[in-house]
């Protein structure tokens, strides 16, 4: 499958939600479309174009703006393909993809307490891999290696 | 009742917590709760310079670290334009199979001792402790390894390598024959592995489940034959698949890809005899080539402006399929590093392998999944 293949098959169902298909390395074309049209998309590539496994997502932090990306793999065309959407900065949310691929589950809630995207409508969003109530989102810029986050520990002593 | 199993419990094999909710002795719900292993290598990774970053996969699966640097290395190649010569192509091949032998016969080793049968453990040791000292006479580590760089490997074989390992290949060959008699002949092994933790087809392409545990059901993907890397194109092997999709299948399938393993390494270490070569790409900068240059100020002052990129690779590993997604952005660092760990998708399936059986039964079912916990929390 060819970018130019992916562009003809999703454009007609996604109209102007989907902002284009360009090359990416090896694989069938990166997806670049509007959060609003993330379900139409999602159900399209899964039941139009065989994309039925959901590998990764993955979110980036371009401090202007968020990326959320999904790499999905089809069994029929041996290709993987992925999807990407620009989020606004100051609450970045999207459609979750869990209803339509269950492996999304776990891979949302990581991007979530990392970098911070929300993602609506998921079925159980809360901390994966940091404690309970952990207040931080480590992956993004604004999380300074060097600098410990500060954390108040009152002495037992009086 | 909810009941933790973990996060110091036999069955983990590392440290993670499965939290089971009970009905008498059925199963009818589970929660895994990760991250007590969780040491930020994303996060780390992204005030790391590219080669440095190859430590740090090492610890991301313990017991294949090379199949982690392979994919971190391809991903980083992919982002900053590098083409490795082919000798240290299969190189990488060497390592990955090996290590794939290796993670399976520990996978082998653990497993057999949950359900009750001590000796494979002893055997299944010493044979891996082989593969070990292999690693050890050319990369200079057991565990740890650091052997890829950006643009080829460290260094080239020692003398004698190739004779040494056909001999390991030999001996591993006419063990795996045992294995399967101290398993597949015994009446406790089936008893507590047919038909249990079944994941059909379906579930597992839903669930994102990969690797194993996808093959046991029958369905024919490998990454290296769908989406050949390195050389796997020119190397002839069998993907191994069975079904059933219940624990025992799951050990078969991996008893067959340590046989086709040996297979690959006898046409790998052929060629090697007869393709010397360089093994790091000539012309690199110094900071991202030289595998002896100190990383230091002057190392990191020349490439200031490499081009940027984006590099996307996937390996089968030997627990599944691994993706990396490195973003480059002209800097010292990886802008961003995101892994995928196979077992990490394998794991969040649980509810659909566990639910229904008997509590008795989640450490066979959980041991056919092969968890390596360093490399779901990273």
């Amino acid at each position: 499958m060819q970018p130019e293949e992916l562009q003809a098959r999703i454009s007609p169902k996604l109209g102007e939600n989907l902002l284009g298909v360009e090359p990416f390395a090896g694989t069938a074309g990166r997806v670049r479309f509007r959060p609003a049209g993330a379900l139409e998309l999602f159900e399209t590539v899964r039941d139009d174009l065989g994309f039925r496994h959901l590998s990764m997502v993955g979110a980036i932090d371009w401090v202007d703006h968020r990326e959320v990306f999904y790499v999905v793999w089809s069994d029929d065309a041996r290709q993987y393909a992925l999807l990407s959407t620009d989020l606004a900065a100051d609450a970045p949310h999207v459609e979750s993809a869990s209803g339509i691929w269950p492996s999304a589950n776990w891979h949302e809630r990581e991007a979530w307490e990392f970098v911070g995207v929300t993602f609506d409508h998921h079925p159980d969003l809360r901390h994966l891999l940091m404690p309970e109530g952990y207040a931080f989102h480590p992956l993004l810029r604004s999380f300074k290696l060097h600098e410990p986050e500060e954390l108040e520990v009152k002495s037992r002593r009086v | 009742m909810w009941i933790n199993m973990g996060p110091q419990h036999p069955m983990t094999h590392g440290l993670w917590n499965l939290r089971v909710k009970i009905d008498g002795e059925t199963v009818i719900d589970v929660d895994p709760e990760m991250g007590f292993l969780h040491r930020g290598i994303e996060k780390i990774s992204e005030d790391r310079h590219y080669n440095e970053v190859i430590t740090l996969m090492d610890r991301c699966c313990y017991v294949a670290g090379l199949a982690w640097e392979h994919l971190y290395i391809l991903s980083a190649e992919d982002a900053l334009h590098v083409k490795p010569p082919q000798r240290a192509e299969y190189l990488r091949v060497l390592c990955d199979e090996f290590q794939r032998i290796g993670s399976h016969i520990m996978w082998y080793a653990a497993f057999v001792q949950d359900i009750g049968l001590m000796s494979p453990f002893l055997y299944g040791m010493r044979d891996r402790d082989l593969i070990l000292d292999l690693f050890q006479s050319y990369t200079g580590a057991r565990l740890t390894y650091e052997y890829l760089r950006v643009g080829g490997v460290r260094s080239d074989l020692p003398p004698g390598f190739t004779a040494r390992a056909r001999e390991v290949l030999d001996w591993l060959d006419a063990r795996f024959g045992e294995y399967d008699q101290l398993c597949l002949g015994s009446d406790i092994f089936r008893k507590r592995c047919d038909n249990l933790g079944i994941l059909k087809a379906s579930d597992c392409v839903a669930h994102g489940v990969t690797g194993p545990m996808l093959r046991s059901a029958g369905m024919k993907r490998d990454l290296r034959k769908d989406r050949p890397y390195s050389v796997y194109r020119q190397l002839d092997f069998d993907v191994a698949v069975a079904e059933g999709a219940d624990v025992t299948a799951r050990y078969l399938v991996r008893m067959e890809e340590m046989r086709q393993s040996v297979r690959i390494l006898r046409q790998v270490l052929d060629w090697l005899d007869q393709n010397p070569g360089p093994v790091l790409a000539e012309n690199l900068p110094r900071w991202l080539g030289a595998p002896y240059a100190p990383i230091g100020r002057e190392g990191y002052l020349l490439k200031r402006n490499y081009p940027k990129g984006v590099g996307f690779s996937s390996v089968e590993e030997p627990h599944g399929e691994a993706q990396a997604y490195v973003v480059n952005e002209g800097g010292e660092h990886p802008y961003r590093v995101k892994f995928r760990s196979p077992v990490f998708a394998n794991i969040s399936a649980a509810r659909q392998y566990l639910v229904g059986y008997h509590v008795a039964d989640i450490p066979p079912i959980m041991g056919s999944v092969d968890v390596c916990v360093g490399e779901v929390d990273r």
